[in-house]
């Protein structure tokens, strides 16, 4: 019960700091997104000390974790491309699905490579 | 009011029932992030539902993916030292995988003879949302499909990762957050960290650097 209060609490938190976040970008005409812009500032926070940590852990985890559901009404939209989706859906999706497979394997490839050159440099 | 709060409640009903069944047969085809939109997306063409009435109340949840953005700034901070001694590697990776992102759509779309307006949705697909909204708009891209895109690139990718790291014996921690972080943005990330803590970090930071990158590197690529 203790543990509910305390993650709402946190998780409202993220909430009110991510609105501020939003409207700062909009008011300074800022070329970043705010969750970008929350990002940096409450590491920046986290880092000096002026937030501890323990006070917004578990509202970070819980999100984190729940992430993945507040994708699925994005996801939904793509009902109202039928039309886009009918004249070039299968091209459409061969240049994301290609092209995805292909970033992930240039920069996990280099990253992987990087690591092993610094393991033997080590040894 | 009543619409916006069933939406919602099914919604959330759906997802957990996914991930029930996800539990059991853990087969990709069967993971809540396509299972629940195509049970929505049936569900709302039996009920003649407007995506527009639907999303009165599913935004909320929507709209909670900036918090939940907000909220690697922990992770970020833990792992702070484990980042700046990775530095070097999370940079070039990204870059080299950022790069490739914006040639391979361009190519790509161009070869299977997309359109224009088409190929500039597409090309900043890789970064998160806003970004990518952002960068469409500016390179003469319809940002609204832009966004169905990151989207469709979020659900692969957390998807077709965690198989890719197996096929291609990534065994680096590191590596498989820049793998993950570089292509698939927030939904990456968050498959990330079911891999665990330090992946899920370090996909955090490439999901910055290629939104940042894709910002400033894109136009420049493209000559605009």
């Amino acid at each position: 019960m203790r543990y509910a209060v305390k993650l709402i609490i946190q998780v409202l938190f993220f909430i009110v700091f991510s609105w501020l976040m939003n409207h700062m970008v909009e008011w300074l005409h800022l070329p970043v997104p705010g969750s970008i812009l929350g990002m940096l500032i409450l590491f920046i926070l986290l880092q000096a000390k002026i937030i501890p940590r323990k006070f917004v852990e578990s509202g970070s985890d819980w999100l984190i974790a729940t992430m993945l559901l507040f994708f699925i009404p994005p996801a939904v939209g793509i009902i109202g491309y039928k039309q886009l989706i009918m004249s070039a859906g299968v091209q459409i999706a061969l240049v994301i699905t290609l092209g995805t497979v292909i970033v992930m394997l240039c920069s996990g490839l280099v990253a992987q490579r990087v690591a092993k050159r610094k393991e033997e440099s080590s040894i | 009011m009543m619409m916006a709060a069933v939406s919602l409640l099914i919604t959330v009903l759906v997802y957990i029932m996914a991930q029930k069944i996800y539990r059991y047969k853990p087969i990709m085809f069967l993971s809540p992030l396509i299972v629940t939109p195509v049970v929505l997306i049936v569900l709302l063409a039996l009920t003649r539902t407007s995506y527009a009435d639907y999303n009165t109340g599913a935004h909320w949840l929507s709209d909670m993916l900036g918090p939940a953005t907000i909220a690697f700034a922990i992770p970020l901070s833990r792992h702070f030292e484990l980042i700046k001694k990775h530095a070097a590697q999370i940079i070039i990776s990204v870059l080299t995988g950022s790069a490739a992102a914006v040639a391979s759509s361009l190519w790509l779309a161009k070869g299977l003879g997309l359109n224009d307006k088409i190929i500039y949705s597409l090309i900043p697909h890789s970064a998160t949302t806003p970004i990518a909204m952002n960068v469409s708009q500016s390179i003469g891209g319809i940002p609204t499909i832009t966004a169905v895109a990151v989207m469709v690139t979020g659900i692969f990718g957390s998807l077709v990762g965690p198989p890719i790291i197996r096929l291609f014996r990534i065994r680096n921690e590191v590596a498989r957050g820049i793998l993950l972080g570089t292509s698939a943005h927030g939904a990456g990330t968050s498959k990330a960290f079911e891999l665990g803590s330090i992946s899920g970090t370090v996909s955090s930071v490439s999901m910055i650097l290629t939104a940042i990158i894709t910002l400033f590197l894109t136009p420049l690529l493209l000559g605009h």
